[in-house]
């Protein structure tokens, strides 16, 4: 067997019964809830969301502490099982699967960037980048993507470079090429600019948005900075584990 | 992605994550290293040696076959060796013996085995060599002899001094610095003499049943077969231990074979903790990777991929290890012929021993990834979203999930048990072995868990409630033992493991001594005399009952060499040797006496009885003695020409099946008679007579040549007086003082302990390399508790007094532990199994106890060292 498309994977380790039907929307969440039991008391996380993601929208979720976000975005990375409700992620109902074929659709269709950038520390900052598409079983081509994507966020001369060697915004722009690099179409952010000064914390949001432009992602970022919610298309608001709000951004039309 | 890709691809992920962390590794390596060197090296050596023995095999022997007897040969074996030489087969006759020689100054004589040849044939095969270089016709001349280094040494004598042996003077012409058939020689309890037959015939030492061992040296023509010449010799030498250099030596490759397999399974349990450490090192790097791999799981890695990428680590980690062994182990193999060296002379051996090497990368690897099976199935448990949200990390786990964890680790147990077990068998070739060497590992490890987690746990207790004086140092010194991550039961273990292997060999050892030196009850002879003629007896005793020192009435006693010629009319069998199969005289399995059933020891016991034996006569019980079964006979109870009674030692009767009534036909070269058991007996066995095992009635060996043993009680500084006394009247006459056989002793048990401690010590440096890497494996934590002690006002000196408590208690607690269980084992080793009384020594206690503590900070600090120098502000910036 010759090396194959890493999509051609996930549709093979799936199960025939969730063959990917059109969809507008790449992301759809169905009366979605998570409650946690634990000896003492039950504590209802979500409470029932619905929520639709068009493909290409850049999505901010916002909302005070405790009000569920992390839960959801956790959720919508598969790394967590819903109490009940429906996952879809491009039409594929994601809730039923096991941990591996969570771990498949990962690999394929999400890029992550984290607060704590969450780079290995014993891999260079080129390791780094090219350890999703290695995992997806891509070949060599995947050498000269991760090399390009370092070179657009400004690193191609740190590529040796060990994450201790890396100041914290350059570890965070070797996440986001990271994220792009198995051209995911969705891209999950949590709080991406938080653990960063202001003006790096800036510099990382253009990156972001203009890696977000250019590959064609549908982006959903959590976080607390209405500065930059304000950049996304649509925010969405939720308390106590509900939708509270869920508009489109002003800004956004007038960013044009 | 196939198979081969994915392995490619964990594989270069692993050695990345290798390269970046090779110093933490290299006590992973180290651990494989020391178990894997120890095995290779004992194996290897043992089959280098048993190579040599069997490329050298003739020069060994100095001959293509060998016979061996203790009679000189009749005139039906003279004439077949007559016969063979017509034939083109050369032989030469070898005579071997004890005897006293002495220097002609005033020091007393000493106790020399002396090898009679005859100079212009032997050795057949290799070379004798002298110093100063000579040939051995020159060396050996009618009055001249060669003497071993230890001749010199203990006489203070030098070549070209003068020695008396038997009476005669003969002048020192050479030192022996290599003699071929050593290893194959009879005698080697003194220092070697060697002289010529012409030289030695002259002595007189030779006398009817004086214990000499005759040994014919023949040189068989390529063209004739070997093994009809031994069939033919065996027609006639009924009694010899015939042997050809095909065989290699069958008791040293007896002794080859036991000790390999002894030591191998010493090697295996210093393999078996060093995996133990291999196993902490990886679920202490695990841990630390946790991270790492819930990243990876949220980029898209399966657990399978995950584990592969490990496995592949891991691995790589074994296969590194095992080749280091393997070096170390061509070292250990180096050292051997330097431990042996007092026994053999090893010159050839060769350096590197492919095979041994393979099993060792084999057996090391598998080890090693045996025992992380358990730290590497935890993979699968960590989850993905540990990074995304602490919160979400730990669900509460089910009673089914948490079922089939612990379930998982216990299987897991049992397959390492199993596979260890498989390897003692398979080491040992023995299954028995196999199954013991597992349980007693697994009980060993139990319970040394159970005592280093009871110790541990009373002294948390004791940590918290020290009183304020005790001061902060202490205090910190033990909380650190339980810091998270913190191996410290783990190190304790392990080092205790080695500590009490170690330990327990060297007690062992030291008691053995100990009860052959003191606790031989008053009343035993310390001085034995030994081939006494009929003639001179009278006169030696009363020469040594007048000497000054002796402390109580000499014994004597007189003994006849017979051979039982058949028990109950079944002919006696007549065991030639170690070799099996079906050749010979077809006596086996015919109901000849003694075949089949009994195991191996009882067939070389059995062959100790086929041979001419000593019996002695009694006219009633002598004292000391204790009739177990049937009656002693009453003086003149014999009536004339009815056939002799005969009471028999306990061991003899039950080798050869005897009881009261059996009847037993002896023959002697003068004649044949009948004997009928009446008695079972047993002796003190502290007494000379304990050496007699059949007791006759007088009258059956009357006439018969007889030889007397002397057992006399001296005061230590008498000894030498008497030797003196008796060598210069009576020259013939072989005095062993104990003393010099004790040094012979200690020497020997010295040489195997050493060996044994020297494997064993791998063991303890096993636990030393866990100890290690468990304080290297908390460094992180180590440095962050430096920097912030620090920046509170604590100096250097302070905080390296709080790491040294902490090493210190796991060294003591791990010494006090292994000490402990040592001395326990050794106990039951020494009163159970060796059935030796030995008073309980504290010294090795204490050595233990001292010794592991000062390794334990030493290791410590090697391993922490670095942390101590960390600045403080580097590191809280960081935070």
């Amino acid at each position: 067997m010759t090396v194959s498309e890493p999509a051609a994977i996930i549709e093979t380790a799936l199960p025939a019964s969730l063959s990917i039907p059109a969809s507008p929307s790449i992301i759809d969440v169905v009366r979605l809830t998570r409650t946690i039991v634990t000896p003492t008391h039950k504590v209802e996380i979500l409470r029932g969301i619905d929520i639709s993601v068009p493909r290409g929208q850049f999505v901010a979720i916002m909302g005070p502490s405790g009000s569920g976000k992390s839960t959801l975005l956790g959720l919508l990375a598969g790394l967590d099982t819903p109490t009940s409700g429906q996952l879809l992620l491009d039409g594929v109902d994601i809730t039923g699967l096991t941990e591996d074929q969570m771990a498949e659709v990962r690999g394929r269709k999400i890029g992550f960037v984290f607060q704590s950038f969450q780079l290995i520390p014993t891999l260079t900052a080129e390791e780094n980048v090219l350890l999703p598409a290695e995992l997806a079983g891509a070949g060599a081509e995947a050498g000269g993507r991760a090399r390009e994507l370092l070179t657009r966020v400004g690193l191609a001369d740190r590529l040796d470079h060990y994450p201790v060697q890396l100041s914290g915004g350059e570890q965070q722009r070797v996440a986001l090429a990271r994220a792009f690099i198995t051209r995911p179409p969705i891209l999950l952010a949590d709080e991406p600019t938080g653990n960063l000064d202001g003006r790096t914390g800036e510099q990382i949001l253009e990156m972001l948005l203009e890696l977000n432009r250019h590959e064609g992602t549908t982006l959903v970022l959590v976080t607390h900075d209405p500065a930059l919610a304000a950049h996304a298309d649509r925010v969405i608001t939720l308390r106590d584990g509900l939708v509270v709000s869920d508009e489109a951004v002003a800004a956004a039309a007038a960013r044009g | 992605m196939n198979r081969m890709q994915s392995y490619r691809t964990a594989a270069k992920i692993a050695w990345r994550e290798t390269r970046a962390s090779s110093g933490r590794f290299l006590f992973v390596i180290l651990a494989v290293a020391a178990g894997v060197g120890a095995l290779t090296g004992v194996r290897g050596f043992s089959r280098a040696f048993h190579t040599m023995l069997q490329r050298d095999a003739r020069t060994f022997m100095a001959a293509d076959l060998t016979v061996r007897t203790f009679q000189m040969a009749s005139p039906v074996q003279a004439a077949k060796i007559d016969d063979l030489a017509r034939r083109g087969i050369a032989h030469t006759q070898i005579t071997e013996t004890l005897t006293m020689a002495s220097p002609l100054s005033q020091t007393a004589p000493l106790l020399i085995s002396v090898k009679a040849v005859d100079p212009a044939v032997y050795p057949f095969y290799g070379e004798v060599k002298f110093n100063p270089p000579m040939s051995i016709a020159q060396a050996l001349q009618p009055d001249t002899v060669a003497v071993a280094d230890g001749v010199l040494l203990r006489l203070g004598a030098r070549v070209g001094d003068t020695l008396r042996i038997g009476g005669l003077p003969y002048r020192i012409a050479a030192e022996i610095t290599t003699e071929p058939d050593r290893m194959t020689g009879s005698l080697n309890v003194g220092p070697r003499v060697m002289l010529s037959r012409a030289a030695f015939e002259k002595t007189g030492l030779l006398v009817p049943g004086s214990r000499a061992a005759e040994r014919y040296l023949f040189r068989i023509p390529p063209e004739i077969p070997i093994q009809g010449i031994r069939e033919e010799l065996r027609g006639v030498f009924r009694d010899g231990l015939i042997a050809d250099y095909s065989e290699a030596h069958p008791l040293i490759e007896q002794g080859l074979r036991q000790s390999t397999t002894f030591l191998s399974l010493v090697s295996l349990i210093a393999l078996v903790i060093g995996s133990l450490g291999v196993a902490t090192a990886i679920q202490a790097h695990l841990q630390q990777k946790m991270d790492s791999i819930a990243i990876m799981k949220c980029l898209g890695a399966k657990s399978a991929q995950v584990t592969r990428i490990y496995v592949l680590q891991t691995a790589g980690l074994g296969i590194a290890g095992s080749l280091v062994g393997i070096a170390l182990g061509s070292l250990v193999q180096m050292a051997f012929p330097v431990l042996l060296s007092h026994y053999f002379q090893i010159s050839a051996v060769p350096r590197f021993d492919a095979v041994s090497a393979l099993q060792g990368l084999v057996v090391g690897l598998l080890t090693v990834l045996l025992f992380t099976v358990p730290p590497l199935m935890g993979i699968r448990t960590i989850r993905p979203a540990l990074i995304f949200r602490r919160e979400m990390a730990a669900p509460a786990l089910s009673v089914a999930e948490w079922w089939k964890q612990k379930a998982g680790e216990v299987v897991s147990a049992l397959v390492i048990l199993t596979f260890v077990g498989v390897l003692a068998a398979w080491l040992s070739e023995n299954q028995k072995t196999g199954v013991y060497f597992a349980i007693a590992i697994a009980v060993g490890m139990l319970s040394l868990a159970a005592v280093a987690w009871a110790l541990l746990k009373s002294l948390r207790w004791i940590g918290r409630h020290l009183p304020r004086q005790a001061g902060p140092v202490l205090r910190q010194g033990i909380a650190n033992l339980y810091r998270p991550g913190n191996h410290a039961g783990a190190a304790v273990m392990a080092l205790g493991v080695g500590v009490m292997f170690t330990v327990t060999v060297w007690i062992v050892q030291r008691g053995l001594l100990q009860d052959i030196v003191h606790t031989a009850p008053p009343g035993m002879p310390n001085v034995y005399l030994l081939d006494v003629t009929a003639a001179n007896r009278d006169a030696v005793y009363q020469l040594i009952s007048s000497q000054k020192g002796v402390l109580q009435k000499p014994e004597m006693v007189g003994a006849v060499s017979a051979t039982i010629q058949s028990i109950d009319g079944a002919p006696m069998q007549r065991d030639e040797g170690p070799r099996e199969g079906g050749r010979g005289e077809g006596g086996r399995g015919e109901g000849g006496r003694g075949e089949g059933s009994r195991g191996e020891g009882g067939r070389g016991m059995l062959r100790r009885y086929s041979r001419a034996i000593s019996v002695s006569a009694a006219a009633e019980k002598p004292a000391f003695t204790q009739v177990l079964e049937g009656a002693w006979w009453k003086p003149g109870e014999v009536p004339e020409g009815a056939d002799a009674l005969v009471s028999v030692s306990e061991q003899a009767a039950k080798v050869l099946g005897l009881h009261p009534g059996s009847q037993i036909v002896w023959t002697t070269p003068q004649r044949t008679f009948t004997s009928k058991v009446v008695a079972i007996h047993k002796s003190e066995s502290v007494r000379l007579t304990a050496r007699i095992e059949f007791y006759l009635t007088p009258k059956a060996l009357e006439g018969l040549p007889a030889i007397y043993y002397g057992g006399i009680r001296a005061s230590a500084e008498a000894v030498p007086a008497i030797q003196k006394a008796l060598f210069d009247k009576f020259p013939a006459i072989t005095v062993v003082n104990m003393a010099e056989v004790l040094d012979t002793i200690q020497g020997v048990v010295d040489q195997i302990s050493m060996v044994v401690r020297f494997i064993s010590a791998f063991s303890i440096l096993a636990g030393a390399v866990i100890l290690a890497s468990s304080v290297a494996g908390t460094r992180f934590r180590r440095i962050r508790e430096v920097v912030i002690l620090k920046t509170l006002g604590a100096t250097r000196r302070r905080i390296a007094q709080i790491f040294s408590v902490e090493f210190f208690v796991i060294g003591t607690v791990a010494g006090l532990m292994g000490g402990l269980l040592a001395g326990m084992f050794a106990w039951v080793a020494l009163n159970r199994l060796l059935d030796a009384k030995s008073a309980p020594d504290a010294w090795p206690m204490v050595v233990s106890i001292g010794g592991t503590a000062a390794l334990a900070v030493a290791t410590g600090w090697l391993a922490s060292f670095r942390t101590l120098g960390q600045k403080p502000l580097e590191i809280l910036r960081d935070e």
